[in-house]
Order: C-alpha cells, then structure tokens, then sequence
C-alpha cells in the first residue's frame, strides 16, 4: 500500500488526482437530486469512473475517487455519512487495480488493463466487483454503526448502484481509453519510480485473497444476517432487533479483513 | 454557470476561521447522531438555522430544496411503512413510525443543512487553508481545491459534448435502463479523454512555478483565531458535552 502514500511525491500523479477527483464530482453532480436513500444515495452512472481511473491511475485514482464524491457531496449531501463514504469510494478504486495485479487472475506477463483476451474482461468482472462490494461493505458498516440507514438497505443498493455502471460502461470505457492513457505515458505504472512501486510475490497475492475474501464475507453475511439468517429483523438496526449475531459484527470482521489485506500489499 | 455554494457576505459566520467553522459543524453532527427525539433534533434544527441566518446564507436552502424534499418525503415514506408500531393510521403506516421517518428526516435535514452554511460562508481557498492548518498534506489540500475549481469546467465540457452528440442523433431519453447507461459511453469517453490529456502540460505548468520546491509553504491568506472563534468552539464544545452527558444520564 506503501504506493499510496508515495505517490504524493509526484506531481504528474498530484495533478491526475485532482483531475479524476473533478471528472468523477462532475459526473456525479448532476445526478443529485435523482434520490435513492434519501441524503446518503442516489443514481450514480458516474460509477463507472472509479474502476476505470484504478486501473490506469492506479493510487491516483483511489484518491480522486474518493475526494470526488466528497465533492459530490458538497452540492447537497455533505453529512457524517461522506467520512465513510470518502473510504469506501477510495476502496472502490483501490480494490480492482490490486486484484488486477495481485490475485493471479491475469498472465503475470502481460499485465496491461487493454481487455484484449476474455480472461482479462473477465478478471475486469471480478476486480469491479470487488470494489463495488467493497465500496458498499464499508459504507454500509458505517451507516448501520452509526444507526442512520440500516445494513440490509444500502449494502444492497449502493452493490446494484456501483456494480452495474462499472461493469456495463467500465468495459467499454477501459478498451477505449487504455491506448490513450498508454500513448500519453499517463499509466500509473508509467509515472511512479521503480523504489515507489508496491511490493509484489506471495504475501501481496495473499493480501489480495484475504482483502477480496473479507469484501464478499462482510457484505454477503451482512446482508444474510440482516435478511433474518441470524435473528435480525431486514430493516432493524442492530441496536434495535438486540438478539441474533450482529450486522455491525460481521460486516466489521469483513472490513478489517479488508484493510488487512489492503495493508499487506 | 454558478454552481458552487458560496455566499459573498460580510458577515461574523463568514469571518469565522474555516477550523472554527469544520468544528461547528462536526458537532452539529455529533448531536445529531447522539438522539433520536423529535424535539431535541428540532430544537438543533432551530440553533442551525439562526446561525444560517445569522451568517445571512439561507438563501441557499432554495438550491437545495428538492434534495431536503426528497429526503423528507423518503424518510417518511419509507419509515411509516416498515418503521412497526402499534398504531395504525392507514393500512401499513403507524403513528409510531410516522414520528420516526419525520425524526430521521429532521436529522438527515439538519446535517446537509450545516454542511450547507459551512460552504456558503466559507471560500475554497479558505477550506483549503483550514485542511492544511489542520495538518492535511498540502499537495492533498491542493489536489482538493483544484478539483473544485475543474468541476465547473468539466461540465461546461460535457454538456457541450451532449449537445454535440444529441446534435448528431444521440437519443438520451429513450430506451431501457441499460440502454440509457450505454448511451452515456459517447459522453463519458470524450469527456474524460479532454480532461486527461491535459495532465502532462498541467504538471509541468505546476513544476514551472516551484511546485513542491519548498515543504515550508507561504499563504497569500493568513488565517488566524480571534476572540469570536474562541467563543464559538467554546460554546459547541458545550453543547456537544452536555449532549452526551444527556444522552448518557436519560437516555433520550
């Protein structure tokens, strides 16, 4: 992860943040008043965004991702609730270029994001995926530790909301953009020093397990506690149904898992 | 085409350090979250709005009135039906849940409403000071503010590309859901190939002019406390422990 804090050195790297942090708050922004959880979400087609800008910009996406719906949320929504969606949309961007590079699912010696071969749409899928559970999981955890919005109601929309956009227009977006980006020189893999580059080998591949494994954990078995599995009511808060084992509880195992194994890469 | 918040006023709310400003409304959000009690949430909805008046930003609320609408309306909506409770008002909807979905909305309502005084009183350059005051990296607080400053620029650049793309047959308004979502393809693509494509001569612009020379920065705009920012921080800080003090000892 040490990438992610590195990269402020750059400033190549400082100005793609800033640039996909607008481009996101601009797409976001007009889509405001179209509500689905009243002040916490709405439609999003602009999440197509944030998988794409991981992939090519690597850290520099993850954190243009997050301060753009921050930003997002300065026409309307700022409120405690964009503190974790701040982390959560960082995830959203973070997640994929780390399973892109980390898990194995791509041919270690052709590992440029051109979804040029089925196998790489195909781990496009399953990294976008990733970071839009991911994203859901954390503000979902959050929102439900703080009793505004129940777990059951925003894991699920916020999955549905991120995931099809990103998968939908994320492959279109990615073959078109990718030669571009690799033309200008402005892959994140391009720009970064060798000595500023995250680590690689088995403990990263092992991070990347654990941090996918912790995503599908907390938001699965949150939702399925919250779905009544484990004795809570769909739309209780936990606080409230007090019996069965908690939504905050195993959600919360799954977001450590995921910072855990984000830490380990 | 004006889309941010701020509100040009000489006001004391507008003279308030940003710092002081970022702790009022975190403690607005702390009381919020602390109860679930109509009255106690009105009572700060109150307190929040003659500090908006106060810094004469209220306007505001007008460009923002279709999204604390839709916030109301959903939270009443929605908490009336599932909320539960004993007394039924009509078919699935309870007196009890009615008061909660109204009580959640009051909270949602008062938090974006305290966001929405801190933008309007407060510049860019100003949050961005404060962020860097508040130990945020400046090259993060830079990131920030210039980000702000583009959004304004990337939609004028999107919504010439719309027309462009509407002008050379795009229909946007019809089709499914998925349909609609591929349509934004031929709108996002440019839009984001013209703002990239800029980084490069950006960075150098940047590089040209001593960015990132010194770690010691200077600010054109000083930023310092004065008595009325004691004063404010003083009293939030008040208020929020006496919150959780009443939160803890009754329980509301």
């Amino acid at each position: 992860m040490k990438e992610v804090f590195s990269m402020w050195k750059s400033t190549k790297m400082v100005v793609l943040v800033a640039l996909c942090a607008g481009l996101y708050a601009a797409l976001l922004i007009p889509f405001k008043s179209i509500v689905l959880i009243p002040g916490i979400t709405e439609v999003r087609p602009a999440s197509a965004l944030p998988v794409v800008m991981g992939l090519l910009f690597g850290p520099a996406g993850a954190w243009g991702s997050a301060i753009g719906n921050l930003i997002g949320d300065f026409f309307g929504s700022l409120g405690i609730g964009s503190i974790f969606g701040f982390v959560g949309n960082f995830m959203f961007a973070y997640i994929p270029y780390k399973v892109w590079d980390n898990m194995g699912l791509v041919n270690k010696n052709d590992r440029e994001p051109d979804l040029k071969s089925g196998r790489k749409i195909w781990t496009f899928i399953v990294a976008a995926l990733g970071g839009a559970l991911g994203c859901a999981l954390i503000i979902g955890w959050g929102l439900e530790l703080l009793g505004m919005v129940p777990f059951a109601a925003l894991g699920a929309i916020i999955t549905l909301n991120n995931s099809i956009p990103s998968i939908v227009l994320g492959i279109p977006l990615l073959i078109v953009l990718y030669p571009r980006i690799k033309k200008w020189d402005l892959m994140w893999t391009d720009i970064l020093p060798p000595e500023d580059m995250p680590k690689t080998g088995a403990a990263a591949r092992m991070g990347s397990i654990i941090m996918y494994l912790g995503v599908m954990f907390g938001l699965l078995g949150g939702l399925a506690v919250a779905a009544g599995a484990a004795g809570q009511e769909l739309f209780s808060f936990t606080g409230q149904a007090g019996e069965g084992t908690s939504v905050i509880l195993v959600a919360g195992i799954g977001v450590a898992a995921t910072f855990i194994g984000s830490f380990m890469q | 085409m004006d889309m941010f918040l701020y509100m040009d006023k000489d006001t004391f709310v507008h003279n308030l350090d940003p710092r002081t400003k970022i702790f009022v409304m975190f403690g607005t959000f702390t009381i919020a979250l602390l109860f679930n009690s109509l009255p106690v949430l009105l009572a700060l909805a109150a307190l929040v709005l003659f500090y908006g008046y106060s810094g004469k930003v209220l306007a505001n609320l007008k460009r923002i009135r279709v999204i604390l609408f839709m916030i109301a309306l959903m939270s009443i909506l929605i908490w009336s039906i599932v909320g539960g409770g004993e007394t039924k008002l009509l078919g699935p909807i309870t007196l009890e849940g009615f008061i909660y979905g109204l009580t959640v909305a009051v909270k949602f309502n008062v938090m974006i409403i305290a966001g929405m005084i801190f933008l309007s009183s407060t510049t860019i350059e100003g949050i961005s000071l404060g962020l860097v005051k508040l130990k945020i990296p400046y090259r993060g607080a830079f990131a920030f503010s210039t980000a702000i400053r583009l959004v304004p620029m990337i939609v004028g650049t999107s919504y010439t590309i719309t027309q462009a793309q509407r002008s050379r047959g795009l229909d946007l308004d019809s089709g499914s859901i998925f349909e609609k979502i591929k349509k934004y393809v031929p709108l996002i693509i440019p839009t984001f190939v013209s703002v990239i494509r800029g980084t490069n001569v950006f960075s150098m612009a940047l590089e040209s002019k001593g960015f990132g020379y010194d770690s010691e920065r200077t600010n054109y705009l000083q930023l310092s406390y004065d008595k009325r920012d004691y004063i404010f921080m003083i009293i939030t800080f008040i208020l929020v422990a006496v919150s959780i003090y009443v939160k803890l000892t009754f329980d509301f």
